[in-house]
């Protein structure tokens, strides 16, 4: 399947890995887990460039949030008490949620995100926490927000750079906030049909003080869902303003039909996932609905 | 056609093989003469290829052979220790937890992985590791059963 690659290399470095980008001409493929790259199958590739041991795997807790190396396993995430404790574990849920423990421990969260699949489940939490990408290249480091790293992957358009790490800032903390990840797939291993993430804050009222809201496997790239977040800002969440936004978020949807669902149930689904979410969410804030 | 050489640990004993740059870790595998390892729905989502990595479960069919430069790879005709049949290979055998046996080769390394790490797993910790394990003859309950019985029997002989 692989047979016409003539090299394989395994750099030590992000500028090693780099050089090795540019001398292939366009038929060098960078590799991580593995798990998407040998799925797509060889094609032209003359070159595989193995960035896993190029100093990608690290999860570092920094003033401001979390550092991810992208390179860091699946796995990986679900072991890290640091990411467990985050944002109401959503990034572990998610981590968790990626087929089977076998292909957990080999997919990694960079190669989730650079694969450029729509369905990328850990893509759908980190737009919750507003997380930023930290792309190398001939131009040095560059840090982009992730939904615009994710629309360049969905385009190809990172050929010659190498998604190097995740910044997740540190999310809003205490008591009253929620957090929740929801997927429906056909098992519990397979691809996301939808998935959501959401994250709340409620103020002393019960009022959402900050929301975020993002739709996985329902558009060309998971979204956030900015029109549902303004929506709830400054109000009393209850279960009437849980319809309201659902209802948007369907709305918002672009979904298409293929193998696992139709794009009319993947819309009607988006309105069940979010539902769910927000009523975790409010559960989680101490909100009575 | 390229080759390359790869020197890894499998069951214990040091290999060196030339290998081509673009070989999966299943194929090496076989063409050395582990046929433990199956070779399933070459995607990732049977789970018979299912080999440890420095002691984690992978699909060796979603790895390249060059990834395994180093590491010491256990495959299911490592898992018995001087001749005699690991816990879980003795709880399979006696639950009736093997039939056609294509999937029961993956299926122990998956549960020894888990058992290595979690000597107790619950059964929901249990259908979680076998999960990406499919079956079509046996089923899963017996499986289930058996790897839980390894876990006892381990403790047993403590």
């Amino acid at each position: 399947m692989f047979d016409q690659v003539e090299a394989f290399c395994r750099p030590a470095s992000v500028p090693e890995a780099l050089r090795l980008l540019q001398r292939g001409k366009g038929q060098a493929r960078i590799v991580a887990g593995g798990t998407d790259v040998v799925i797509a199958g060889g094609g032209s590739i003359r070159v595989l460039i193995d960035i896993t041991r190029a100093g990608l795997n690290y999860i570092r807790r920094r003033p401001a949030g979390l550092a991810i190396g992208s390179t860091t396993t699946l796995s990986e995430l679900e072991d890290s008490d640091v990411v467990r404790k985050a944002a109401g574990g959503i990034l572990v849920r998610a981590a968790a949620a990626c087929g089977s423990v076998a292909n957990r421990n080999l997919a990694t969260v960079g190669g989730n995100l650079a694969n450029g699949s729509p369905a990328a489940d850990m893509a759908t939490p980190l737009l919750v926490l507003d997380a930023q990408t930290v792309v190398a290249g001939r131009f040095g480091r560059r840090r982009l927000p992730l939904a615009e790293y994710l629309a360049g992957a969905t385009e190809n358009r990172w050929g010659k750079s190498i998604l190097v790490e995740l910044i997740v800032p540190a999310p809003p903390g205490g008591k009253r906030c929620g957090w929740s990840f929801q997927k429906l797939g056909r098992t519990a291993a397979d691809i996301s049909i939808v998935n959501v993430a959401a994250g709340l804050q409620i103020d002393a009222k019960s009022r959402v003080k900050w929301a975020r809201l993002a739709l996985g496997a329902a558009a060309p790239t998971a979204i956030r869902v900015p029109s549902c977040e303004q929506r709830m800002v400054g109000r009393i969440l209850d279960a009437g303003l849980i319809a309201e936004v659902a209802e948007e978020v369907s709305r918002a949807a672009q979904p298409v039909s293929d193998v696992r669902a139709s794009a009319d149930y993947r819309r009607q689904m988006s309105l069940v996932l979010a539902a769910r979410a927000l009523k975790e969410c409010a559960a989680q804030a101490g909100v009575a609905i | 056609m390229k080759t390359m050489e790869l020197r890894l640990t499998v069951n214990g004993n040091p290999q060196v093989w030339d290998i081509a740059p673009g070989d999966l870790l299943l194929d090496v595998l076989r063409r050395e003469g582990y046929f433990g390892v199956k070779r399933g729905c070459e995607t990732g989502e049977c789970g018979a290829c299912t080999v440890l990595v420095d002691g984690k479960a992978i699909n060796s069919c979603l790895m390249f052979a060059a990834q395994a430069e180093g590491r010491e790879v256990v495959t299911i005709e490592g898992i018995a220790q001087d001749g005699r049949l690991d816990p879980l290979q003795e709880a399979f055998l006696d639950h009736g937890a093997v039939q056609c046996g294509f999937c029961t080769g993956g299926m122990i390394v998956g549960a020894k992985a888990l058992l290595d790490r979690h000597p107790h797993p619950t059964e929901d910790q249990v259908r979680e590791a076998l999960s990406g394990h499919l079956c079509r003859c046996t089923g899963y309950k017996k499986p289930v059963e058996a790897v839980l019985a390894a876990a006892g029997r381990k403790e047993a002989a403590r």
